[in-house]
């Protein structure tokens, strides 16, 4: 029953980013360095935050796997890193967006944020074509989840990585000296990472409940022993 | 070479150009929204017509059932009816 409790939840992400969204617009001020355009913010970084952390989590659930070695933790994992690869694509659209009206340029090499973003992204794209390639469903399941293990320590590592970096022209949001976030800043931001991270909880369970009703259709068609579906999906772990 | 374009000390971008980008970025997060949204809207519609496979199979079966008793002994095996080369079918 993945699909219990995703009404109340969508509703409450739907509320979480009117709320979120009202705030940015009509509360919190304006930045004083970068004016209307520091607005991308509230929606970035919870993106970016939400999706490295999502790759984290994915990674627990492959752990999860190869210690019960139930799938459905494979399937969790396998979600997971999904709506993160597509959080992803956000971070980075919107990233550009903000660094061609703030820097002049689309992507900029030199900033170590931007780059050690886009080689995580990159890593986690690879996740996909790792798993088409092994035909076997329990050795898909283990060495994806080995995959999502070994990345998934990787990102932390990375993000600290970046903290230490000495070039830091990104700017930080959460910063340590120089005052940080005023407060209503604060709580804008605050509450669009808590509208995003509730979007991530709702997507996944929604992708879960999909993949669980394709699950039982194959079941159910496996009980009746009918002829399956030309263009059903190999890749993605099914779940029961 | 980078803090030749990074304008830290120069004043924000007006609103009216700003504005475009803000709505850029908002915009594209509602569309991958949407674009993801059509996706799953896409997988149920398979997953729909599937069901409504299934359930015809079912339905189909259960008819058959009912008048193989009928027919007697002889009659064809339901099973090997919807299994063509004895295929399990699944397709997971």
């Amino acid at each position: 029953m993945y699909g219990k409790g995703l009404k109340p939840l969508s509703i409450a992400t739907v509320v979480a980013f009117a709320v979120g969204f009202s705030l940015v617009f009509f509360y919190a001020p304006l930045d004083a360095d970068q004016g209307f355009i520091q607005k991308i913010f509230y929606l970035h970084v919870p993106l970016a935050s939400t999706a490295l952390i999502g790759f984290v989590v994915g990674g627990i659930f492959a752990i999860l796997h190869l210690r019960t070695d139930n799938n459905k933790w494979d399937a969790y994992s396998y979600v997971a890193i999904h709506i993160s690869v597509i959080f992803g694509v956000g971070v980075l659209i919107t990233g550009a967006i903000w660094a061609k009206a703030s820097w002049g340029h689309w992507w900029v090499w030199d900033e170590p944020t931007l780059v050690s973003f886009l080689i995580v992204f990159l890593l986690y794209c690879t996740y996909y074509p790792f798993r088409y390639a092994i035909e076997d469903r329990d050795r898909q399941a283990r060495y994806a989840s080995v995959f999502a293990v070994t990345a998934g320590a990787f990102v932390p590592l990375n993000f600290l990585a970046v903290r230490m970096a000495q070039q830091l022209v990104h700017p930080r949001v959460f910063a340590t000296s120089e005052g940080g976030l005023p407060g209503s800043m604060l709580l804008t931001f605050l509450v669009c990472f808590v509208a995003v991270a509730l979007l991530w909880v709702t997507l996944v369970k929604f992708e879960l409940t999909a993949k669980s009703a394709s699950g039982q259709v194959n079941r159910l068609r496996r009980a009746l022993d009918a002829p399956g579906p030309t263009g059903s999906s190999r890749i993605a772990p099914e779940v029961s | 070479m980078l803090a030749a374009f990074l304008p830290l000390g120069a004043p924000a971008l007006p609103l009216d150009e700003a504005g475009k980008y803000v709505a850029g970025a908002y915009i594209v997060f509602v569309l991958l929204l949407v674009i993801y949204v059509g996706i799953m809207a896409t997988k149920l519609q398979r997953i729909e017509k599937e069901l409504r496979e299934v359930a015809s199979v079912a339905e189909q079966r259960a008819a058959e059932s009912q008048a193989a008793p009928r027919r007697g002994p002889e009659g064809s095996s339901i099973s090997d009816s919807l299994t063509p080369q004895g295929s399990r079918g699944g397709g997971a």
